[in-house]
């Protein structure tokens, strides 16, 4: 952000003046809105690509009224949702009501920050990339059971009970089958994450194809990714035929809009890591994205970058459509008997490996031999 | 350390699954107990859609009823209306031509396969899997086409008579059957890929809700109820009525085959291989049905002798039982209504101690109860 | 439980999920599997035996109120009035399509065939008072003031004829005895 404010200051003549922490502060403020923007945007995108997909699949159309392809649906919810009753049921503890909705959004929101989208596209480089997100996104749990409580409604608190059971059992994968790829590339830094992979070899430079350790961890990291973003199979949390939207049932207008967007934006985070960590982040293909002549760089593995975790986005939705929904006792099950030694036994073996062969990957050995 | 269990106080939760659920199938409340997720007790509370259908039996005449059988099971209207016929017909010792029959046992078996598909498709939704419901819709569009062409109604049929049928079979009827049954048996392959067999879907509903065939029958279930519980009793052909002597056909029982035999998987896959049943039955009865009048002489001002009549018929609920008694006047003394859905409700509370509330929901889904046949 | 079994639970839970994802796949990508048909634009025909709202063709209805009897719900009323003929005149005739429940069992009974299903099914009113079809569309106190002169004027006609029968039938000397005897 300091670099990026001083090239600023030394282009525009005009602010010169200007302090250089009232630049930065200014720089940061307008990256946090280009990301808030885009998060909402996504939000919306996405709940319009959800319910064609679901139209597709279901041998239906979606919305299709709004604008041509129904595209400007997602702005007649929101328009709708903003223009409803904001009701606060009588005996619900008002303040921790208010604050749940806000509590979750900023768990899903925060780790926006560490999302590489380009070549020099991300907000803040942190040295703790990969360990900051995990950290971020379990504020959620906290916001989630706050709204289940305070709704003083008992199916909102089961919802909120067994959210904060699933998305805290969850973690653990979530960050076990994470770790092959911190280990491949010896940094928790995304960025240095994603420029562990690619480079000349293309398609095969990608972690998922390094040795098949990672190959299993990325199914496994997708699986406990669904979980941790309350998709069916594991949409306990909000089952519609059970508890009659679990958490958020006492929610309306804005207030309900926050936790739509923010599961949406649970899920783009979810799917961008596994873009970033396992997929080749932002690499074009068979290019050297950094050696790109100026803005080109930035902007093609831009596109890369949010082609990949759009397709992810969509496999995520396909398999919410297809199954059904596991049962509470089932999910812990699932969670602490098989995905969490299956991780454990992961990780060991993409150390072994790491080990024997020196950091190489199976493309990399094939290569060293021509 | 472990914590005495005094200082830790919880409490139970009482929990009302009231009349508005997505999942209960219609208006029932269900009174929930629950220890956490555990539940203690689950009591049903129904009558919340009880319309006094027997009292209005009492208030019109035979003829007049009909349509209201038809509002008894929605999902199976024809079933009800000939079940009602029959019972009628066995009060008063009327003979129904033989391609009434015909055509009844050929309508009763198209919605079966309907009333089955709604069960199979609001079950699998229930469980979370919404696509399923979107198949079995579609395919029951085209059965209700072709019943809009017999009778001129999509689901409220009145379409027997006491006597016969209303009308005859349009021409093209029979063939656009034979279509349909072409077009749905490799749909019930595909549903079993899709959902019957997935492992989650399996795993949510064996070993959950399981009744012993001693249990069954104590309660007094019928129907895919009873069956599932490894009970091979079927009123088609252990108590045979109309030409259902001529069609060969298996009764489809649980076998246990996920689980302990009875639980609710066993119940759903029963509703699976009968519709498979149902659609030899119907291939039999296109062929085999003869031509013929469809209505018998009855007289326009119908008073059977005094007497009473109890006739109980397969619906795709269970037995749904017409006890008649006549007192020699145009209007029934008493009629009264038995169904399935009404029994089973009997041998919810026990069967439920100790599930999970999302157990509950697949109890009430695998059960197959529809309201205004237990309210009636 | 052992490690076989465990590692089958794995397997197949990845199978049983893969094809079913095989099969939701086949209906996303295929554009024509799509069933929906988009009302008001589509429109599905009703079939020509279908049971839609009823009508009534007045000039071939006797009256004889069979249809009121059968139905189950009392949706339909009518009044009507004898006429100078001897035959019944229809006064007024309503169907309460709100309360009618579409059995047709009123259209089966009906004698001259007059009254029949349209296919209609669309009427969306915004009060239940408006939900009430009139067959006879003159007014009912007209009709009956119409009917009640004709019948009026037949009688004065009719004894007039009588009056003029009696006379010529009996003796010219008592005549005009009898016709006071007769009035």
């Amino acid at each position: 952000m300091e670099a990026l404010a001083l090239k600023l200051m030394n282009a525009v003549p005009a602010l010169a003046g200007v302090p250089l922490w009232v630049m930065t502060l200014l720089v940061m403020v307008v990256v946090a809105v280009i990301l808030l923007v885009f998060a909402l945007t996504f939000g919306g995108v996405g709940s319009y690509v959800l319910r064609k997909v679901a139209g597709d699949i279901q041998a239906r159309i979606g919305p299709n009224r709004v604008g041509p392809y129904g595209i400007l649906q997602f702005l007649a919810d929101g328009v709708k949702l903003i223009m409803k009753e904001d009701i606060i049921p009588a005996k619900a503890d008002r303040f921790l009501f208010i604050l749940a909705p806000y509590l979750v959004f900023v768990g899903a929101f925060a780790a926006f920050v560490v999302i590489p989208f380009g070549v020099g596209l991300i907000a803040s480089d942190l040295n703790i990339g990969v360990y900051y997100v995990m950290a971020v996104t379990s504020l959620v749990v906290i916001g989630i059971l706050m709204a289940g409580w305070a709704s003083n409604n008992k199916w909102a608190l089961l919802g909120g009970m067994r959210a904060a059971a699933q998305i805290v059992s969850y973690e653990i994968p979530v960050g076990m089958a994470l770790m092959p790829a911190v280990l491949i590339a010896g940094s928790l830094s995304m960025q240095d994450i994603v420029r562990s992979q690619g480079g000349l070899l293309g398609l095969f430079g990608w972690n998922v194809f390094h040795n098949p350790f990672t190959f299993f961890s990325f199914f496994l990291y997708f699986t406990a990714a669904q979980a941790e973003s309350n998709q069916t199979p594991f949409d306990l949390p909000e089952a519609e035929s059970e508890l009659v939207s679990g958490y958020n049932v006492e929610y309306s207008g804005i207030r309900f809009a926050f936790f739509f967007l923010s599961e949406f934006a649970d899920m783009f985070i979810v799917a961008a890591l596994a873009a970033a960590c396992f997929l080749g982040g932002w690499h074009v293909p068979f290019l050297r994205a950094e050696a790109l002549p100026g803005i080109w760089g930035n902007l093609l593995s831009l596109g890369v970058f949010l082609a990949k975790a759009l397709g992810i986005v969509l496999l995520m939705m396909w398999v919410r459509w297809t199954l059904p929904r596991l049962r509470v006792d089932q999910l812990m099950r699932m969670s602490w008997k098989y995905m969490v030694p299956l991780t454990f036994v992961n990780l060991l073996g993409v150390s072994l490996w790491l080990l024997l062969f020196r950091g190489k990957g199976i493309p990399q050995l094939i290569a060293s031999v021509f | 350390m472990t914590r005495p269990a005094e200082a830790l106080p919880t409490q139970e939760m009482l929990i009302n699954m009231g009349p508005q659920h997505p999942s209960t199938h219609g208006v029932l409340r269900v009174l929930l107990r629950t220890d956490g997720e555990v539940v203690v007790n689950a009591r049903p509370d129904v009558g919340y859609l009880h319309r006094g259908l027997e009292k209005i039996g009492e208030r019109v005449t035979y003829a007049q009823f009909m349509p209201f059988t038809d509002r008894l099971d929605y999902l199976a209207a024809m079933n009800c209306n000939c079940a009602y016929a029959w019972a009628v017909e066995k009060l008063a010792g009327i003979e129904v031509p033989e391609r009434a029959e015909y055509i009844r046992v050929i309508v009763s078996e198209l919605n079966r396969i309907s009333s089955h598909l709604i069960a199979f498709g609001s079950f699998t939704a229930d469980m979370g899997a919404f696509t399923p419901f979107l198949y079995s819709i579609r395919e029951r569009e085209i059965v209700n086409d072709l019943f809009e062409s017999v009778c001129g109604n999509r689901l409220t049929y009145n379409y027997a008579r006491i006597g016969g049928v209303s009308a005859d079979l349009p021409p093209g009827f029979l063939e656009k059957t034979k279509e349909f049954l072409d077009y749905f048996e490799p749909k019930i392959d595909e549903y079993n890929n899709l959902i019957s067999y997935n492992k989650i879907f399996v795993h949510r509903l064996a070993n959950v809700a399981v009744i012993s065939a001693k249990d069954a029958v104590a309660y007094g279930l019928t129907g895919p109820n009873l069956r599932g519980s490894g009970v091979k009793f079927d009123l088609r052909r252990d108590e045979p009525y109309s030409v259902y002597p001529k069609l060969e056909f298996d009764v489809c029982v649980g076998t246990g085959e996920r689980g302990a035999l009875g639980d609710c998987f066993d119940r759903y896959m029963v509703r699976i291989n009968e519709m498979r049943q149902s659609i030899r039955i119907l291939r039999q009865a296109v062929a085999q049905i003869p031509e013929g009048p469809v209505m018998a002489k009855v007289p326009r001002l119908f008073k059977p002798a005094a007497g009473e009549v109890y006739f109980r018929s397969e619906c795709p609920r269970g037995e749904t039982g017409f006890y008649i008694i006549s007192d020699g006047t145009t209007n029934p003394s008493r009629l009264k209504i038995r169904t399935g859905s009404f029994v089973s409700m009997n041998i919810f509370e026990t069967v439920t101690k100790g599930l999970m509330i999302a157990d509950i929901v697949a109890v009430i889904g695998s059960f197959d109860i529809i309201l205004p046949e237990i309210d009636r | 439980m052992g490690l076989r079994e465990y590692i089958g639970d794995i397997v197949e839970a990845v199978v049983t999920t893969a094809k079913g994802m095989r099969i939701t796949a086949r209906y996303g990508v295929d554009a024509g599997e799509e069933v929906t048909q988009q009302y008001p634009e589509e429109r599905r025909e009703p079939d020509e035996r279908f049971r839609g709202f009823l009508h009534n063709d007045i000039a071939r209805c006797t009256s004889c109120t069979m249809c009121v009897k059968v139905c189950p719900v009392d949706c339909i009323s009518l009044e009507a009035v004898r006429g100078a003929d001897k035959k019944m005149v229809l006064v007024s005739y309503d169907i309460n399509i709100g309360r009618c429940m579409y059995c047709g069992l009123c259209v089966e009974v009906c004698p001259p065939k007059s009254l029949g299903h349209t296919v209609g099914y669309e009427k969306a009113m915004f009060e239940r008072g408006e939900m009430v079809l009139q067959f006879v569309h003159e007014d009912a106190a007209e009709i009956k003031a119409r009917v009640a002169k004709q019948v009026a004027e037949a009688a004065a006609k009719a004894a007039e004829a009588a009056k003029a029968e009696a006379a010529k039938t009996a003796a010219p000397g008592t005549a005009p005895a009898e016709s006071e005897k007769k009035e």
